[in-house]
Formats: structure tokens, C-alpha cells, sequence
């Protein structure tokens, strides 16, 4: 493609968007708005997600030895399943220090009315989500007299995440419908104050494409204006609610580093970009045909 | 350069706007297209550029049947059919070097080639002083110049002209008519549909009679507006 002529395509979508000021500054602000939500419940959702991966990560099963069980065969035993990320054995001595360094007792007296606490394995699940049927196959094993992990708090937690991703799903499909609509009724107006324009272009011998390019263009110039907006917005927004939250619910942790916000502030306008030029593609097919 | 073989045309609402079209059009020809309002001479003309297609016969232009052209080449084929409108369609926001330039710019044309070849074709009709004009402040006469400018740049074989003269004075009329024949004698084919008893007449060209869609009369050579 010739120069000139990526300057006329250029020159047509940015004439285009200055033409229609008002059309296109709406269809920026309903990008940007849209984003912004998209944005805030995609931060939402990935703060609650990787806070039930870190609690669910946790999760660890605690597998007590019985009388007479060898603890180096379970110990080599156990490690040839594929479940199981990490082992580690703990002694019934073991175990009562901790016991006694946690509620602060008297370990000399623990010892003296004798150690009722078994040797044991804590083994981590490699997928949190299987934790049931790991437990479930460690308690086969001869020597393992019984089986124990926070079985509920997990599974509420991973419910809970999945509910988040399935929500952001939903948030996403429906955000971004109402978006490419509202692109796809920008360019529909952009072509309709073209149609001369256009209409000359096809009798000339323009193929379609270069027809087409200036309002892909155009879509994709709103989309990312949308998106920078949405960005400008977003990323002091969230730091303000990072210290909000901070300082109110101390317990919570929010994530925040600048990867994340460099990946938040790309993907909003990529985002942005995406929806501007399908929205464009959509408006194109349905209405082109019309000039 | 164009042939029509036993064309018809039916349009869905039932209307038979051409048929049994027979006609043969040669390089370098000019010929008037007459016949009432409804006749069918503009279903005609947008044959020959494929903004319609025929229901039955062959349409076919420079060597190729356009009614078979897959759909991404009909701007190929546009490239080398020239279009004159009676109503200019010209863009108001743009000067008539503008106007000229941009049917260049739409197929790709180097920057280099579009500044020799657009003051070129004002100077062919007339217009060479007028180029930094917006349309708005130019005569009926001028704009349909301007019209012919665009359709003449990209130096296309054939040109075809519906009612080009519908909005002009007589006198207008006839110096848009003489630089048609002008161009037509430089090699190109012009197709010219008008309505226009004067002009027909004092042309005495090539006459194609239609009457509700059918050829009645087809005077090869110094024809006038009606048979003699």
C-alpha cells in the first residue's frame, strides 16, 4: 500500500471522527464507561479469585499414622501419586510442640502425662479442587488410621471464586454487546453522513475494502480513545480504593503491583481497540449495503 | 467496447424496465440514448457499470460479460467506465482539485500521478483557472465539468452520461455535449442518455430510441431526437 494512501485512509476516519464530534464523543464515553465497569469488575473479580486461590492453596491434609506403621514406605508410598505436590512428616513430638508453642501451655507438663498425639504426613493437593479424591486415596493406604482437612472452608471458597469468574463472564458478554451496539450505531451514523461520499467511491471503482478501512478505523481510534479514558479513570480509582480498604479493613489485601497495572492499563485499551473495530465490522456488514 | 445480447430486465416489483435488448456500442463512438422518463435509460447505463444486473441476456464490456463478474472485480471494471450524473454528485466540502483528485485517491493512484494528471483533465474541460473553487460557488455548467473531470481522470475507454444536461441552460447544455463529442473523438466511447430534443438535434449523432424498455430505433449516424 502506497503511502498517500495510508495517508488518505488516515486522513478519511480522522475527518471522520472530527466531522461527527458529537457522535463520536458519545461513542468514546460509552466505551470508556463501559470499560470502566468492565475494568472495576474484572479488578473485583481477579482480587476475590486470587483470594481464594491463596486460602485454597493452603489447603494441606493431615494424614495420622497408625500404631505400627512405617513411615518411610508411606512416605515413598504416597509420593508416587500424582495429586500430591509437597509431603512433609511430622513427628507426634513434633506436633505437640507446635501444639504448645500455639495456645502457649506447659510442654514439660504435656510430656509428663504422656504424648496422645499421633506421628502424621501434611500433604498438599497439586489442584486444590481435588482434594476430596486425595484424601480419599490416601486413606487406602495400609498405616494411614485417619484423615483430616478443612473440607467446607475450601469448598465454599472455591465456589465462590467460580461464581466470581462466571460473573465476570456474564458482565463481560453483556458490557460488550452494549458496547459493540453502541460502536456499531456510531458508524452506522458515520456512513449515513458519508453516504455521497462512499456512494462516489463505489462508482469510481473503490473496492470494498478500501470503503471500509476509514470507518474500521475510525471504530478502532473510538475504541482506544474509550479505552485511554477508561484507563485515566481506572488506575487512580483503584489505588484510591487500595488505601480506602487499607486502612478500613486492614485484613484485606489487595493486589497491587505494577505489572498488574501495566497489564490493566494495555488491556483496557486493547480492549478498547477490539471492541471499536468489531463494533465497526458489525456496523459495516449490517449497513454498508444500504448506501 | 460494449454489446447488450437479448437483454431484459424485471424489476421485483414486476416492472419490465429493458427487454430483447440488442445493441452494439464501438470504440470511439458517440451515441444518444433518448426515449420518456420511465423508457428505461438508466437501467440501460447501470448495466454497463454492474449497479444492476440483467435477468436474462449477456451484457458485455471491453471483452468481459459483466453479469458474470464476481462481485470483488466490479470495481475493476468501474475503473474503466466513467460515470456523469445529472444531479454533479459532487462533494460540497471539498475543491474541484479535490473532487477531481479524490476518484484517484480511492484506487491507489500515486501522489505523483494525481498532480499531473488532475490539472490535465481540468485543463481538457475548462476549468483550469477554477481549481481551488468549492462547488457551492460554481454555475450548473461548471459543476457538470467538474463531474466530467472526475469521470475523465483516470483516462477510462468508456464514458457514460445520464442526462447531463438535465439541470442546464440550452446554451450550457450545448458546449457539455460538444466536450463529450470532443472526448469521444480522443478514443473514447460515450453513451450519452438525455431527453434533450435540442441537443439530439443539433448533434445528429448515433440515436438509440428506447420506449418502455424496448429498442424502436436505432439511427446508426445523424440522427435527431425523433425519426424522420
Amino acid at each position: 500500500m502506497r503511502l498517500n494512501t495510508v495517508e488518505f485512509l488516515l486522513t478519511q476516519a480522522w475527518s471522520a471522527i472530527v466531522r461527527n464530534g458529537a457522535i463520536s464523543g458519545a461513542a468514546i464515553t460509552n466505551v470508556a464507561v463501559a470499560l470502566c465497569v468492565l475494568g472495576a469488575f474484572a479488578l473485583t473479580a481477579f482480587n476475590l479469585d486470587q483470594q481464594a486461590r491463596s486460602q485454597a492453596a493452603a489447603v494441606e491434609i493431615t494424614a495420622d499414622l497408625g500404631k505400627g506403621a512405617k513411615k518411610d514406605d508411606l512416605d515413598k508410598a504416597l509420593r508416587q501419586d500424582p495429586g500430591l505436590r509437597s509431603l512433609r512428616f511430622v513427628s507426634k513430638n513434633d506436633a505437640l510442640r507446635d501444639l504448645a508453642q500455639r495456645w502457649d501451655l506447659d510442654l514439660s507438663a504435656l510430656e509428663r502425662i504422656g504424648n496422645p498425639l499421633p506421628d502424621s504426613f501434611h500433604v498438599v493437593p497439586v489442584d486444590p479442587h481435588q482434594v476430596d479424591a486425595l484424601a480419599a486415596r490416601i486413606e487406602q493406604f495400609d498405616g494411614i488410621a485417619d484423615v483430616r482437612y478443612a473440607e467446607q472452608t475450601t469448598q465454599r471458597l472455591l465456589t465462590l471464586a467460580r461464581g466470581i469468574k462466571l460473573a465476570g463472564l456474564i458482565a463481560v458478554l453483556v458490557l460488550g454487546t452494549a458496547t459493540l451496539l453502541l460502536v456499531s450505531v456510531t458508524i452506522r451514523l458515520t456512513i449515513y453522513a458519508r453516504r455521497r461520499e462512499i456512494r462516489i467511491m463505489q462508482l469510481v471503482g473503490a473496492t470494498n475494502w478500501f470503503i471500509r478501512i476509514p470507518f474500521l478505523l475510525e471504530g478502532t481510534f473510538q475504541g482506544a480513545a474509550g479505552g485511554v479514558v477508561a484507563m485515566i479513570l481506572l488506575l487512580p480509582g483503584y489505588s484510591y480504593v487500595q488505601d480506602v480498604i487499607e486502612s478500613s479493613l486492614p485484613f484485606l489485601k489487595l493486589v497491587y503491583s505494577p505489572q498488574m497495572l501495566a497489564l490493566l492499563a494495555v488491556g483496557t485499551v486493547l480492549f478498547g481497540c477490539f471492541f471499536g473495530g468489531l463494533g465497526s465490522l458489525i456496523g459495516l456488514q449490517r449497513h454498508l449495503r444500504d448506501v | 467496447m460494449i454489446h447488450f445480447q437479448d437483454v431484459s430486465v424485471l424489476y421485483p416489483d414486476g416492472t419490465q424496465a429493458l427487454s430483447g435488448v440488442d445493441l452494439h456500442f464501438e470504440r470511439g463512438e458517440f451515441a444518444f440514448l433518448t426515449g420518456a422518463s420511465g423508457s428505461g435509460k438508466s437501467t440501460l447505463l447501470e448495466l454497463i457499470y454492474r449497479e444492476i444486473e440483467p435477468t436474462g441476456g449477456q451484457v458485455i464490456v471491453d471483452g468481459q460479460d459483466v453479469s458474470q463478474l464476481p462481485r470483488h472485480l466490479v470495481p475493476l471494471l468501474r475503473r474503466k467506465v466513467g460515470v456523469i450524473f445529472q444531479d454533479f454528485r459532487l462533494l460540497p466540502q471539498r475543491t474541484v482539485w479535490e473532487n477531481v483528485g479524490f476518484a484517484l485517491d480511492v484506487i491507489g493512484t500515486s501522489r505523483r500521478d494525481k498532480h499531473r494528471k488532475v490539472p490535465l483533465v481540468l485543463e481538457l474541460v475548462g476549468l483550469g483557472d477554477r481549481a481551488d473553487s468549492y462547488p457551492d460557488h460554481l454555475s450548473g455548467g461548471e459543476q457538470q465539468r467538474v463531474c466530467i473531470a472526475r469521470a475523465l481522470v483516470n483516462t477510462p475507454p468508456l464514458l457514460i452520461a445520464d442526462e447531463p444536461t438535465g439541470n442546464l441552460d440550452p446554451a450550457i447544455s450545448r458546449t457539455i455535449v460538444q466536450l463529450l463529442a470532443d472526448i469521444a473523438e480522443r478514443g473514447t466511447t460515450v453513451v450519452c442518455a438525455t431527453h434533450d430534443t435540442n441537443i439530439v438535434d443539433i448533434m445528429q449523432r448515433r440515436v438509440v430510441e428506447l420506449v418502455q424498455g424496448v429498442v424502436v430505433r436505432d439511427a446508426k449516424e445523424g440522427g435527431g431526437y425523433h425519426a424522420a
